[in-house]
């Protein structure tokens, strides 16, 4: 048996790259927030992010309209609401991110204290989805409030 | 309270409820098309904050060029977390791990913008990140009794 084939080669998961990279994107996005809310306002910040936005909105709008063309449409409309709902909601905290950044929060604190958002969508989960929380998520609940008090002082 | 952690405050909330609707929009179309029109109501939203955004824009290019790659990065970054949960990555690892990117954004900020951390925030940021780890994770389920 040759040595190649008796050692299996460890073979990294695309999951873990993936989510490497994505770190690496909204690691970065909290820094370079902090930067362009030296210069502008929180609006117009927002307005930039946008245009940022544009080239991945138009790529991903080629890509569902070549893979989803004969795709059956029930609950399409109120899938896209809540998309939509989703947007609107996700940029207008956009907006107020922006604005704790104008405000004087340094990029170090803010990025930590706003990444504490999924404490509100397990609670919502549990009160609108009626989904139930594990021991872990209490903990996590817990740790947020210690979290945010010791962010802040 | 300081008037930015009320913004950053408000910020968690309403990204907190995204996590919602967009679980309730992703259980009816495809996460790409979420995605897409998720991006529409950002460019809706950025029309509708126009009139606020003033008359009197003397950005410099850095400021500029920071503030659009904040939106390419951002969107990006959430393209790709698509693509760690669709290559077969558990979603409680995936998040978990992603939830992470904090770490990043204190360490780069420490280091190019010179920011400075109190011990006490030293330690809410990493109470924070583990905050978020611990949230993220699913409670595995019972086994059935025999």
């Amino acid at each position: 048996m040759a040595v190649s084939e008796a050692i299996p080669t460890t073979k990294r998961p695309a999951w873990l790259f993936w989510s490497l990279v994505t770190i690496a994107l909204w690691g970065t996005w909290g820094l370079v927030s902090k930067i362009a809310s030296s210069g502008m306002n929180a609006y117009v910040n927002q307005l930039l992010y946008t245009a940022g936005l544009a080239p991945l909105l138009a790529f991903v709008a080629w890509h569902v309209r070549r893979n989803e063309k004969n795709k059956k449409t029930d609950g399409r409309v109120a899938g896209v609401g809540w998309a939509f709902l989703t947007g609107i909601l996700g940029g207008v905290g956009n907006i107020f991110f922006f604005q704790a950044l104008v405000k004087g929060g340094e990029a170090s604190v803010v990025a930590p204290v706003t990444a504490l958002f999924p404490m509100v969508t397990v609670l919502l989960a549990v009160i609108v989805l009626r989904e139930r929380m594990g021991r872990a998520q209490w903990i996590g609940l817990a740790l947020a409030f210690v979290a945010i008090y010791l962010l802040s002082a | 309270m300081h008037l930015w952690l009320g913004f950053a405050i408000l910020a968690l909330v309403l990204w907190g409820i995204t996590g919602v609707t967009q679980k309730l929009s992703t259980n009816r179309i495809s996460s790409e098309r979420s995605f897409l029109w998720f991006c529409w109501a950002m460019v809706a939203l950025s029309a509708a904050v126009l009139p606020f955004a003033g008359r009197n824009w003397t950005l410099g290019a850095l400021v500029v060029v920071c503030s659009i790659a904040g939106g390419a990065l951002n969107g990006l970054g959430a393209w790709t977390s698509f693509r760690a949960l669709e290559s077969g990555g558990k979603a409680s690892i995936v998040i978990s791990l992603i939830s992470l990117y904090p770490l990043l954004t204190v360490v780069l900020a420490v280091i190019l913008l010179g920011e400075r951390l109190s011990w006490m925030q030293i330690l809410g940021a990493f109470a924070a990140i583990a905050a978020a780890i611990l949230l993220s994770l699913e409670e595995a389920p019972k086994a059935e009794p025999q």
